[in-house]
C-alpha cells in the first residue's frame, strides 16, 4: 500500500474565518492584552461562565445580559 | 468548515423574558419596527403574575432578568409599572430599554428603589438624531438629554443602544468620543436594520461598514473605558479561535428569549416579530401565559409553532453552509423573516453588517495595528 504522503488539515486551518484570525494574530494579540487590562481597570473579575443551558459564557460584564445574548439583541 | 456545535434546538430555560408594560410610544421614530406603537394597550397585572410564577422559580436557581421594553415602557406610568413588578421575588434583576425622554426625578428614585438597570436609547449627537422624533414629527434630542441629565444627578448608571443608519469615515470616532462623554458604562451599536414596519433597506455598501467596524475599535482602543457590544464579542470570538476553543463560544442551546405581550401572547427568539401576523405563519405566537404555563409555552414551541420548526432548519442551513457561524449561531429569526419573508433562509443584510463586517472590521484593525517592534 503506497504510503500517504498528504495529510489533511484540521478543520480549524480550512476554516476562512479561522484562517483571517490566524493571520491576525500578532496585532490580536496586543489587542487583547489591552482589552484584558481595560476590563481589570473596571474592575470586573471574569466568572469562567457556564456553558449549561443556554447562558453564554465570558458574560463578565454582564449587568445588560441582553446585550450579550448573541442570538437575538434588543433594538 | 470547522463543525461548530452550538445552537442545537432550543433551551428550556431562557436568562432574561423580555415584557411588554405597554404598546404605546410617546415617540414616532422613523426606523422602528414595532407596530402598535400609537395605542395605549397596558400589560394587566395578571399577565405579569403569570410570567411571575415561572421567572422566580428560574431565578432561585441562578441569575435571571426581566427586560422592560416597549413600546416606551415609562408610558405605562409609576403606579401601573409598579404594580407589573410586584409579583416578582427580589432575587429578579429588572432592565428598562428606555428613549429617556420620560425620565425625571421620581423616575429616577424609582428606578432605585425597585434596583432596575437603565439601557437608554440615543443615536450619538443631536444632529444624528433626526430619526428620533415625537409623534408631532418635532426633535425628541432636548428631552432625551434632559432624561440623561436627571440619571447623571442621581448618580445611576447606564447603558446606550445607537442605531447607526449610514455608516461613514469619522462616524465612528464622533460616536465614540459623544458616549463617552455621555458617560455610559456599555455601549451597543445596531446598524439600521429592514424590520416590521421599518422598510428602510439596509443594504450597505461592505468597505464602509467595515471600515466602520475598523475605526470603531480604534477610537475604543484609545480610551476603553466603555463596554462595546461588538468589539468585546468580536474579541471573544478571536481569542477563542486562536486558543482553540472557538467551538465553546456559542451556548450549547439557542436561548428561547420569551417576548411576553402586553396581552399575555408570549413570541419566542425574536420580540420583532410580536404584533405582526402572516397567513401561513399565523401571529407568530407560541401561546399566552394567561392559559399556559409559560414553560410548556417553551417546551412545546419547536413542535406547535410552524415558524419556530422552520427557523430551527434555518439554523442547521446556518451552520452547514457560513463560515462566520461558530461567531454568529445563525441569522436571526426576524431579520430572515423581514429580509427573506421565510425563516429557513441564511444569510441576511443584518449578518453581513452586523456579524461578518464586524468581524471583519475588527480582524483589518488588528492586522493593521500591529505592535511595533521594541
Amino acid at each position: 500500500m503506497p504510503e500517504t504522503t498528504s495529510r489533511r488539515q484540521p478543520d480549524a486551518v480550512l476554516d476562512p474565518v479561522a484562517e483571517r484570525v490566524h493571520e491576525a494574530r500578532t496585532g490580536l494579540t496586543a489587542l487583547l492584552a489591552e482589552a484584558a487590562e481595560a476590563r481589570r481597570q473596571r474592575s470586573e473579575t471574569a466568572d469562567g461562565g457556564s456553558d449549561s443551558g443556554a447562558v453564554c459564557a465570558w458574560n463578565h460584564f454582564e449587568n445588560i445580559p441582553t446585550f450579550y445574548n448573541w442570538n437575538n439583541r434588543p433594538r | 468548515m470547522a463543525a461548530f456545535s452550538g445552537m442545537r434546538g432550543i433551551a428550556s430555560v431562557p436568562t432574561y423574558v423580555v415584557m411588554q408594560p405597554t404598546t404605546l410610544c410617546n415617540l414616532d421614530c422613523t426606523y422602528c419596527y414595532l407596530p402598535l406603537r400609537g395605542a395605549d394597550r397596558r400589560m394587566p397585572a395578571e399577565v405579569a403574575t403569570a410570567v411571575a410564577g415561572a421567572v422566580n422559580a428560574w431565578a432561585a436557581t441562578g441569575r435571571f432578568s426581566v427586560v422592560w421594553h416597549g413600546g416606551e415602557p415609562l408610558a405605562a406610568g409609576r403606579e401601573h409599572f409598579a404594580s407589573l413588578l410586584a409579583p416578582f421575588d427580589e432575587g429578579v434583576e429588572h432592565h428598562i430599554q428606555t428613549n429617556a425622554t420620560l425620565i425625571d426625578d421620581a423616575w429616577c428614585d424609582f428606578f432605585a428603589e425597585h434596583q432596575i438597570r437603565v439601557s437608554i436609547s440615543v443615536d450619538g449627537p443631536r444632529e444624528r438624531n433626526a430619526d428620533r422624533v415625537t409623534r408631532g414629527g418635532r426633535p425628541s434630542y432636548d428631552r432625551i438629554m434632559h432624561g440623561i441629565e436627571a440619571l447623571r444627578r442621581h448618580g445611576i448608571d447606564f447603558s446606550a443602544l445607537c442605531v447607526v443608519a449610514q455608516p461613514a469615515p469619522g462616524l465612528a470616532n464622533e460616536l465614540y468620543d459623544y458616549f463617552l462623554d455621555l458617560g455610559c458604562d456599555v455601549l451597543g451599536i445596531n446598524i439600521e436594520e429592514l424590520e416590521g414596519v421599518n422598510a428602510r433597506s439596509n443594504a450597505r455598501d461592505p468597505a464602509a461598514v467595515t471600515a466602520f467596524w475598523a475605526e470603531l475599535v480604534a477610537a475604543w482602543r484609545r480610551a476603553p473605558r466603555i463596554h462595546i457590544r461588538e468589539v468585546e464579542w468580536s474579541l471573544r470570538y478571536a481569542a477563542a479561535v486562536l486558543d482553540g476553543t472557538a467551538d465553546d463560544v456559542l451556548p450549547r442551546q439557542l436561548d428561547p428569549i420569551p417576548t411576553v405581550g402586553y396581552d399575555g401572547s408570549v413570541v419566542l427568539l425574536s420580540p420583532e416579530l410580536a404584533g405582526f401576523s402572516h397567513p401561513h405563519y399565523g401571529d407568530f405566537t407560541s401561546g399566552n401565559v394567561l392559559s399556559t404555563p409559560l414553560p410548556e409555552i417553551i417546551a412545546n414551541a419547536a413542535d406547535r409553532t410552524t415558524w419556530i420548526a422552520e427557523f430551527l432548519a434555518g439554523v442547521e442551513a446556518c451552520r452547514t453552509s457560513c463560515a462566520y457561524f461558530g461567531f454568529c449561531g445563525g441569522a436571526h429569526a426576524a431579520n430572515r423573516y423581514f429580509e427573506h419573508g421565510r425563516f429557513d433562509g441564511t444569510e441576511t443584510d443584518h449578518c453581513r453588517n452586523s456579524k461578518m463586517r464586524l468581524l471583519e472590521g475588527v480582524l483589518d484593525h488588528a492586522r493593521d495595528h500591529e505592535p511595533s517592534p521594541a
